[in-house]
């Protein structure tokens, strides 16, 4: 990602690059082992106090206030080396950024104001679907002034960890969906054990069944889906830059090694086949780095069609990134394929950076419907 | 139109006929017992894995994950009661003498359910491919015969194949690269036998196996003239079992690291080595690259049977995904999109399984399994009681004789276009089938969405499990350059492989 001249994002740059290779890269295989292994709690702590879940809410909210460029600069560098802690953060900012675009302000301001941890601070959301594609699992009957949520919802990231969660639900009667607030810690939401999932392990995922629950619904009723498209144009962005985080990862580690590793008596380095490998996968890097800051700067200068260039930037990263890590793994051979180098773990973590917000496909027919 | 002799000459031209019409010469000259044989194996794999694989590998995907050194015992001995680790072994050394022309559509059943589970199985066969690589009758008689007994008898007698090394993949599958490469497991002959130091690792089901057979050199400078082929058996004393790998997928086929500190491996346990190839027409360098390309030949194409069997595991939980779940107000079986995502992924099975057909029939027809593909050969040992070939055929492996005609018939017979169909075979298939199961893999987790990056859901594992395909067995590149080298290259003059000068 590129600071440009900005000091401040330089600063949050180096910080947050720092922070990942400190933090999170030695710990990484033990971290990727939850739930058979215990939760780095200290980590997602340390990344409370240093503002990192902060970054993406306004300033008045209590938040930092850098917006989506800040964001996508420190999502790339953690995803460099551990997309688990990415994971936390695009779930935690998506769900800010929804309620920003539904004008829950006020809400957003109570619990950053009490929140002493990153649980009480962190919102819980179903980031990996599209809730207007698939039946609504959650109904909200109206119970005078309040809500109350009942029904089954799958794969609530955070939902074990965090003190809210934000989800949708129909009511009857009612087109289209809406938004709710829910306590994660009333004794009518029913948590499963933690989704045991294909990568992102130490971003954990819970199906929950609530029971009558009473949740406080986010902007205006029936306005769900404008919301999460408003949210959605500009937080596809932010999980490019973790995918774009993740391929840079997965070209520097197949670098490091193929600058060390020999075969056939030379360095496997110069043999011009793997070199072939590593040109595509740090074309791909590069290309997928220049697009998601310029889809930044798009989005922060509101440019004239933003969203067709963000929307499309967000696309070809998140789509390029399964070749670029699978040749990550390949250029290394088998040891690629061993949890002792970071390889295979970002080949899995791709694979939930591409259904963030939904379906693949269903995200390419959405853009191009947009230009027929 | 064409003369005898013309027509010969045409079809020596490049591409061969020969080369590129694999099936289409096998539909004569094969002989047509092996169909029904096939039938019978695909219809036994898929009453095990319904039975046994579908209800059992994704628990045991995660108890692997708990445990990484888990050893999957219980796989094991079911595979062993079903009789599987016989069941493609030649009567004559007491197996069931299945055609091993069925091996492929067995293992892309299995592997459909399991690749793990469809390793435990087949690896114990790249064993068996190197046992008799070695043509060394008397111990491949019988360390099969104690393969047989341990069916008999409950306790699992597997074969596995120890040959790459920790600085030394590729380095010890090319005759070309043996010599400049990082090969070090030495084997140096003292009276009575071989003292062996050295390590192996990535070895496919190690810690589960009973006989290891063991790839060393006496010259590490000239490995390619001084390969040495041993059977050691678990429990032998200076050999011992080191770590065993944290993989990515594949996990219950445990990948296991086995350590040689000055390990005595006696002389009736040497399967192979340079005094036993002396007198034949082809020189020690050229033998080696004929054995390794004879064990590729079966094994690549073994690889991508699993790569086919993964790219339908794939295939078949997008579809009952697709066919259950509605999206924007319809099952997604009747979105358009979706229909051609799956014909995609339809497709890609129908290729791979084309591409290591082609390779079964080149291996058949062409390859180290020949004889017993010839149509009377086939049919003696078909319809021969086993009881039969125990009285005829156990004296005679004793014969040193037997191996050495053998070994003629292996070494001196087969030809250089042979070798080349059936090894740039084994190549082209094996990356053109686990080509196609890496791509099902991603495609089905596209489908699927969010319930795809659920571990009960499925398509998750098979991913896991479909990447490695693409590295074992040599990477596809290797594999790549290996089909230019037996099957391009010839048609272009002064270009050569695998040498300092594709830099």
């Amino acid at each position: 990602m590129y600071a440009s001249n900005d000091k401040e994002l330089n600063l949050l740059d180096k910080s947050s690059l720092e922070f990942a290779k400190k933090e999170l890269a030695p710990g990484r295989e033990e971290n990727d082992h939850f739930p058979f292994g215990p939760f780095f709690g200290h980590v997602v702590d340390k990344a409370f106090e240093l503002d990192f879940f902060h970054i993406f809410l306004p300033e008045d909210l209590g938040g930092v206030g850098h917006g989506i460029r800040a964001l996508c600069i420190v999502l790339n560098n953690i995803c460099r080396k551990d997309s688990s802690l990415g994971g936390i953060m695009f779930t935690n900012a998506f769900a800010q950024s929804l309620m920003l675009e539904a004008g829950a302000t006020e809400v957003l301001k109570q619990i950053s104001d009490k929140a002493g941890s990153a649980g009480e601070f962190l919102i819980a959301c179903p980031v990996l679907s599209d809730p207007a594609r698939s039946p609504m699992g959650l109904s909200a009957d109206r119970d005078g002034e309040n809500y109350k949520l009942s029904g089954k919802i799958n794969y609530v990231v955070l939902g074990g960890m965090a003190g809210h969660a934000l989800l949708p639900a129909s009511m009857p009667g009612e087109e289209g969906y809406s938004w709710f607030l829910v306590d994660l810690s009333d004794p009518a939401v029913v948590k499963s054990d933690v989704v045991f999932s294909h990568g992102m392990h130490a971003c954990p995922a819970v199906d929950i069944e609530l029971k009558g629950v009473l949740a406080d619904l986010v902007g205006s009723a029936g306005e769900g889906n404008l919301y999460f498209r408003k949210a959605a144009s500009v937080m596809q962005v932010a999980a490019a830059a973790m995918a774009a985080g993740v391929m840079k990862g997965s070209l520097e580690e197949a670098l490091g090694y193929c600058r060390q590793r020999r075969q056939g008596g030379r360095m496997i380095k110069d043999w011009s086949e793997q070199q072939m490998l590593l040109s595509n996968m740090a074309v791909q890097t590069e290309v997928a780095q220049m697009l998601v800051s310029r889809a930044c700067m798009a989005i922060a200068a509101k440019d004239k069609d933003w969203e067709t260039r963000a929307g499309a930037a967000a696309l070809h990263v998140v789509s390029s990134a399964a070749d670029v890590v699978s040749d990550g793994i390949q250029s290394m051979g088998g040891v690629g394929y061993m949890k002792d180098f970071g390889q295979e773990k970002r080949f899995r973590d791709t694979g939930h950076i591409q259904a963030l917000l939904g379906f693949l496909p269903l995200k390419k027919l959405d853009f191009i419907r947009k230009l027929l | 139109m064409v003369s005898r002799k013309q027509i010969k000459t045409y079809l020596q031209k490049e591409p061969k006929f020969d080369d590129i019409m694999c099936s289409l010469r096998a539909t004569g000259s094969q002989p047509k017992g092996i169909i029904g044989e096939t039938k019978k194996v695909v219809a036994i794999a898929r009453r095990f894995n319904e039975e046994f694989t579908s209800s059992y590998a994704y628990e045991l995907d995660r108890k692997m994950h708990q445990d990484p050194d888990h050893l999957a015992w219980d796989v094991v001995k079911k595979a062993n009661e079903w009789g599987f680790y016989t069941m493609f072994m030649p009567k004559m050394f007491g197996g069931k003498g299945y055609s091993i022309s069925a091996m492929g559509p067995f293992r892309e059943e299995i592997g459909s359910g399991c690749i793990a589970i469809a390793n435990l199985i087949g690896v114990h066969y790249l064993g068996f491919v190197g046992l008799a690589s070695s043509w060394n009758m008397r111990l491949i008689d019988m360390i099969c015969r104690e393969v047989v007994n341990g069916e008999k008898t409950g306790n699992p007698c597997l074969m596995s194949f120890a040959m790459t090394e920790p600085d030394a993949g590729t380095d010890s599958q090319n005759v070309e690269f043996m010599d400049t490469g990082s090969l070090a497991c030495h084997a140096k002959k003292v009276p009575g036998g071989y003292v062996v130091n050295g390590t192996k690792i990535f070895i496919s089901c190690g810690h589960l196996s009973t006989w290891h057979i063991l790839f060393a050199y006496t010259d590490l400078q000239k490995a390619s003239e001084n390969m040495v082929i041993l059977a050691v058996k678990t429990g032998t004393k200076g050999f011992s079992f080191g770590k065993k790998e944290k993989k990515m997928g594949q996990k219950a086929s445990i990948a296991s690291e086995l350590v040689f500190k000055d390990c005595f491996v006696p002389d009736d346990l040497v399967l192979l080595d340079r005094s036993q190839i002396e007198g034949f027409s082809r020189s020690p360098r050229d033998i080696t690259e004929l054995i390794l390309a004879n064990i590729w030949a079966a094994s690549r194409v073994g690889v991508a049977s699993f790569g086919t069997g993964v790219a339908r595991g794939a295939f078949e939980q997008a579809l009952e995904f697709a066919s259950k779940t509605e999206v924007d107000g319809k099952l997604l079986v009747n979105h358009e999109w979706c229909q051609c995502m799956l014909a995609e992924m339809y497709r890609n099975v129908a290729v791979g399984r084309m591409a290591y057909n082609e390779g079964n029939y080149a291996n058949g027809m062409d390859g180290a399994f020949k004889l017993l593909n010839l149509k009377p050969i086939y049919y003696l040992s078909k319809y021969t009681p086993v009881s039969v070939f125990d009285r005829i055929m156990k004296p005679l492996c004793g014969l040193s004789f037997t191996t050495w005609i053998s070994r003629k018939i292996a070494f001196d017979f087969m030809g250089d276009a042979e070798i080349d169909r059936t090894d740039g075979w084994g190549s082209l298939a094996k990356f053109t089938a686990t080509d196609m199961g890496l791509k099902n893999s991603r495609m089905a987790m596209e489908i699927m969405g969010e319930s795809g990056v659920r571990h009960e859901q499925k398509a998750e594992k098979i991913l896991r499990d479909s990447k490695l395909l693409q590295i074992y067995e040599g990477t596809n590149q290797i594999n790549m350059v290996n089909v230019f080298k037996r099957l391009v290259a010839r048609a272009c003059p002064g270009s050569r492989c695998f040498s300092e000068d594709n830099i």
